[in-house]
């Protein structure tokens, strides 16, 4: 096959990947494959809330989301201790900062608040919520985050010592119908299927 | 409902186009112009693929050597995408012959 035809193989592959993936329920279906049904949830002695990042100033999307399932799940009594971790990003102010002022303006009372902002990565994030918590004996966490990061997360904060309690957060559009929120979908799973990826030929997992 | 509508309005604009510009050429053309764009399309490709591997590979580097932290996400950019398209456009012109 010449150069060209490859190209146009290739083309037209990804042209029917980008259909099925934006005309049909596919990305949705690898969604259910990837992501599975949700583990019931469990009280524990600390809640962790891990980062998403800030845009300029402000929480992203999903840190805010993450933040606010945070709260609700302390509110509800799920663990006395809130962690609320994230660094400051490409700006001054650190997320965890941010989010630890939220909580505080929902009522969580400030000794039940603790923030941290070293971790850079997930793997970070495990290890300096070790240092945090093993000193206090909170050994069994409620995880937060993401949906589909949930799985690589957990694995990394179990290796770290924890005993994981996963409370999951929808962050993805799973289940729309919009061709952009299914392409949008389709690429949070690639991306965290990449993630997944790395961490294992890294060692990581 | 979305779909079959943004698919509808992208077919009645293509036909709209071919009866007002395209009216008596060669059917041939027409595939042919289908072999060239799925050949951008792949060029493009090859573009992302290489602009992700490399970005993946300098995030790693700057942080081995100590330059600083890049997040590996900074590659989740979708301006890249768009990047990579035009990279594609202007490779795909400069290889063709150059008209007289």
């Amino acid at each position: 096959m010449t150069a060209r035809g490859a190209l146009r193989l290739l083309g037209g592959l990804l042209m029917a990947l980008f259909a099925a993936f934006a005309f049909t329920p596919l990305a949705d279906v690898m969604h259910r494959a990837v992501v599975g049904p949700p583990p019931p949830l469990e009280p524990a002695r600390a809640i962790v809330v891990l980062g998403a990042g800030m845009v300029g100033p402000q929480l992203s999307d999903a840190s805010l989301r993450r933040a606010l399932h945070g709260v609700v799940l302390f509110r509800q009594g799920r663990g006395p201790l809130l962690v609320m971790l994230g660094g400051p990003g490409d700006g001054a102010t650190a997320e965890a900062n941010v989010r630890i002022r939220l909580a505080r303006e929902m009522g969580v009372p400030p000794e039940a608040l603790v923030a941290d902002m070293r971790g850079r990565t997930t793997r970070e994030e495990s290890r300096v919520s070790w240092e945090l918590l093993a000193p206090r004996a909170a050994r069994k966490i409620l995880l937060v985050t993401g949906r589909e990061h949930m799985p690589r997360a957990s694995a990394l904060f179990r290796q770290a010592g924890f005993e994981v309690v996963p409370a999951p957060v929808d962050e993805l559009p799973a289940g729309a119908v919009r061709p952009q929120d299914r392409l949008a979908l389709a690429r949070g799973l690639l991306r965290e299927l990449v993630a997944r990826a790395y961490n294992r030929v890294a060692g990581y997992l | 409902m979305e779909s079959a509508f943004i698919l509808g309005v992208v077919t009645l604009s293509s036909a709209a186009a071919a009866m007002l510009f395209m009216r008596g050429r060669p059917r041939r053309r027409f595939a042919s112009a289908i072999g060239k764009a799925l050949e951008t399309v792949g060029i493009a490709a090859v573009f992302l693929f290489l602009n992700l591997g490399l970005g993946f590979c300098l995030a790693l580097l700057a942080r081995a050597v100590g330059v600083g932290f890049v997040s590996l996400y900074v590659n989740d950019d979708v301006t890249i995408v768009i990047l990579s398209v035009l990279q594609a456009l202007v490779f795909q012109w400069w290889r063709e012959p150059e008209e007289r």
